[in-house]
């Protein structure tokens, strides 16, 4: 009798135990959604644009949550490594809308990645605030969602904004002549893409291009294509590649004596010590951000200090202050929503007006497909000592055009 | 026709051929043989390591292209702290990556050197991704590229400009086979590790340390491809995939040359760089290297077997 109650009271309290701690977990997790406003991100974390990104959206997320968070409720930020890989970011598409919860989805680059996981976002229809993925053919699987914003332009808008750059800088300086152009693109679908994409736009141009095989994908010898630019004789040269291209074209160019009045670089991000390079200087280069616009915005010097200071690590990608204007955008939406609810919250966002640390005051109007495109364009950079300058378009611009091009 | 067999006897035809395709070169376009020359130096400066760890210790190494670009890395932060030319920090490189060799052939390698090939595949496909993520927690995958002055130092031929620190690969390529050779041949330890590539029973049988040969050899080609990614990285920008292309290439160049052909390793490399550099002097054309490579890399292969088939 003795040994069965003794059983029985190991039993008891056993079951009392777990009892106690599935509902401690339960009411944690109970807790936990009911205080915190949570935003899913799937970004690619080995990349430094992802990583950068992931850690500029913290730092926003942090300094909301010491002002007091939104609603009186802290935000909460889960972030899914996408690998690059489309199964990848779908899968955490699924888990963030199921297992976590999330109210909105934000973050998130690289169109190959968006395109797998598009139908997971149309399935579940959340609100969703994209920052990154310029291919149109997402832009076309996303026609008549609503709930979707999107930050960076769309390729198409991009390469509209280029020509209209270099029509405005070819007014605003005489000496500026482009008739010639010379494209020396990476042989995969970026490269070809933009290449194509470009061309179709630049019309008034005579042009003419090789593709080459970039460093990133097994090669790094330019001298053939950079031969081929030098016999063209081209007024503005431009390749398209990735970083590792950056420094090694300028070298082989620098050796073979090619030396064109614009030389152009349009890599998704620069190498870390490129501006270092004194073969960099007078390079023009295409991106959303450039570090001096820390010199004209205020709320971009905020955000450049305020991200050393945290991850001491200075910004080398756009994306990162593109994360940080992502979780703003949706914190400011949902304060002035004030609630999670979706037709209220998309309403909010639509009335978007926020000074962004990329120079620009973001707000939402249709492109060509979708009613919610952010950033219309990019803008046109140059090295100059080292520094990234805005040289277009002209109300952000931080330095004038260095012309021509020298060399070294 | 008699003519060429006789000179096909002789050994002649293949020198003859090459010295009237570098003559035509020459006079048609004076760059695709520098590029050429360039180009297929760094292929078979980085095959030349393989070729030794396949041809002694048997082993295909997967990881190859992996340790160079670690060696790479390794110079690159040694030159960032210390300021120091990458070309000194190499031997630096050279010995700590000689003891890293070592410690990865005493953890792993050993282990499955009598066991089915393809396990030794997967070993050293392991380590090559367990090296590339290694070098993604700890460099990012940004791309890195030391800034040199002397790297685009240029010449002038007649109305060919040229860069010629890119001859530095063929150079090295050079060196690093006669080294070989010498140590080889005219080495003790070498004319051992020779027995053990050719025979590892019978040289067991007459006292040579099998494994401590295989120890050597493999920590020898590992601190040889990491003193290469020094070279490497003067001309190129690093991240942490960029060594994984070359391991391929090697490959190709290995079985192009035959296992334990060391000379050949270098004029294939020459060869096949050679054909890509006339493949991307015609514009618009340049996407077609790729395939020159690998059908080259059939063709000679075919040929190897057709005359076996004859022998």
């Amino acid at each position: 009798m003795t040994k069965k109650w003794k059983v029985s009271s190991r039993v008891f309290v056993s079951l009392l135990a777990i009892a106690l701690v599935v509902g401690m977990a339960f009411m944690a997790v109970a807790e936990d959604s009911v205080t915190t406003i949570k935003l899913g991100a799937i970004n690619p974390l080995a990349d430094i644009t992802g990583a950068q990104m992931s850690k500029a959206m913290q730092l926003a997320v942090d300094e909301i949550n010491a002002a007091g968070g939104v609603l009186g409720r802290p935000l909460e930020l889960i972030v899914i490594d996408s690998e690059f890989d489309p199964a990848k970011g779908a899968a955490a598409i699924e888990k963030l809308a199921t297992v976590d919860n999330v109210d909105v989805f934000i973050g998130g680059m690289a169109s190959g990645v968006h395109m797998g996981e598009i139908p997971i976002l149309k399935k579940y229809e959340k609100v969703t605030v994209w920052a990154g993925s310029a291919m149109h053919l997402c832009e076309e699987a996303l026609e008549g969602c609503d709930w979707y914003f999107h930050l960076h332009p769309w390729d198409y808008q991009q390469g509209a904004s280029y020509v209209q750059g270099w029509a405005d800088i070819v007014n605003k300086f005489p000496e500026v002549q482009i008739n010639n152009a010379f494209w020396a693109y990476e042989e995969g679908a970026f490269g070809s893409g933009s290449f194509a994409g470009s061309v179709a736009l630049h019309t008034n141009w005579n042009n003419s291009g090789e593709s080459f095989k970039s460093a990133a994908l097994g090669g790094g010898d330019y001298s053939a294509v950079l031969q081929h630019a030098k016999a063209a004789n081209p007024d503005i040269f431009v390749w398209i590649g990735y970083a590792a291209d950056a420094l090694p074209i300028m070298e082989q160019s620098t050796e073979i004596g090619f030396n064109p009045p614009l030389f152009v670089g349009s890599p998704p991000g620069w190498p870390a010590d490129f501006g270092q390079s004194p073969l960099a200087e007078n390079v023009v280069a295409y991106g959303m951000w450039a570090p001096s616009i820390k010199n004209i915005s205020e709320v971009s010097n905020h955000f450049w200090n305020a991200y050393i200071e945290k991850f001491d690590e200075e910004p080398a990608t756009y994306f990162c202050p593109l994360g940080y204007t992502n979780v703003y955008v949706v914190a400011e939406a949902i304060a002035r929503a004030g609630s999670l609810e979706k037709e209220a919250l998309i309403l909010a966002l639509e009335e978007t007006a926020y000074d962004s640390p990329l120079g620009e005051i973001l707000t939402f109007t249709p492109s060509n497909v979708i009613k919610h495109q952010g950033f219309q364009g990019q803008k046109i950079l140059q090295w100059q000592n080292g520094e990234q300058q805005v040289i277009w378009p002209f109300d952000y611009a931080t330095a004038g055009i260095v012309y021509p091009f020298t060399g070294n | 026709m008699v003519l060429l067999k006789k000179l096909y006897q002789k050994k002649y035809l293949m020198p003859l051929l090459a010295a009237a395709v570098i003559i035509a070169l020459v006079a048609w376009k004076p760059y695709v043989l520098v590029q050429g020359l360039q180009r297929g130096g760094l292929y078979a400066l980085i095959a030349l390591p393989m070729a030794l760890i396949l041809g002694i210790v048997g082993i295909i190494n997967l990881a190859h292209g992996e340790f160079m670009m670690l060696g790479a890395y390794f110079v690159y932060w040694f030159c960032i702290h210390t300021g120091i030319d990458p070309l000194v920090a190499m031997t630096i490189a050279f010995v700590a990556f000689f003891l890293i060799g070592a410690i990865v052939y005493l953890v792993t390698i050993k282990h499955v050197l009598k066991a089915p090939e393809l396990n030794q595949l997967l070993l050293t496909f392991g380590i090559a991704m367990v090296l590339t993520e290694f070098a993604n927690l700890l460099w990012t995958s940004q791309a890195r590229k030391l800034h040199l002055s002397y790297v685009y130092s240029s010449a002038k031929v007649g109305s060919l400009t040229f860069g010629t620190f890119g001859f530095i690969y063929p150079v090295a390529a050079i060196v690093v086979l006669v080294g070989l050779l010498v140590f080889l041949k005219y080495t003790r330890t070498g004319q051992a590790a020779l027995a053990v590539g050719q025979n590892p029973r019978g040289a067991k049988l007459v006292g040579i340390d099998v494994n401590r040969t295989y120890l050597l050899i493999f920590s020898l080609s590992i601190a040889i491809v990491a003193a290469i990614g020094a070279l490497f990285l003067t001309r190129h920008s690093i991240f942490p995939a960029v060594g994984s292309p070359y391991t391929m290439k090697s490959f190709c160049l290995i079985a192009m040359a035959g296992i334990g052909n060391l000379t050949g390793v270098l004029w294939v490399g020459f060869g096949l760089g050679i054909a890509e550099a006339l493949v991307l002097s015609f514009q618009g054309y340049g996407g077609w290297a790729d395939v020159v490579f690998f059908a080259v890399l059939v063709a000679v292969i075919m040929v190897k077997s057709y005359r076996r088939k004859i022998a």
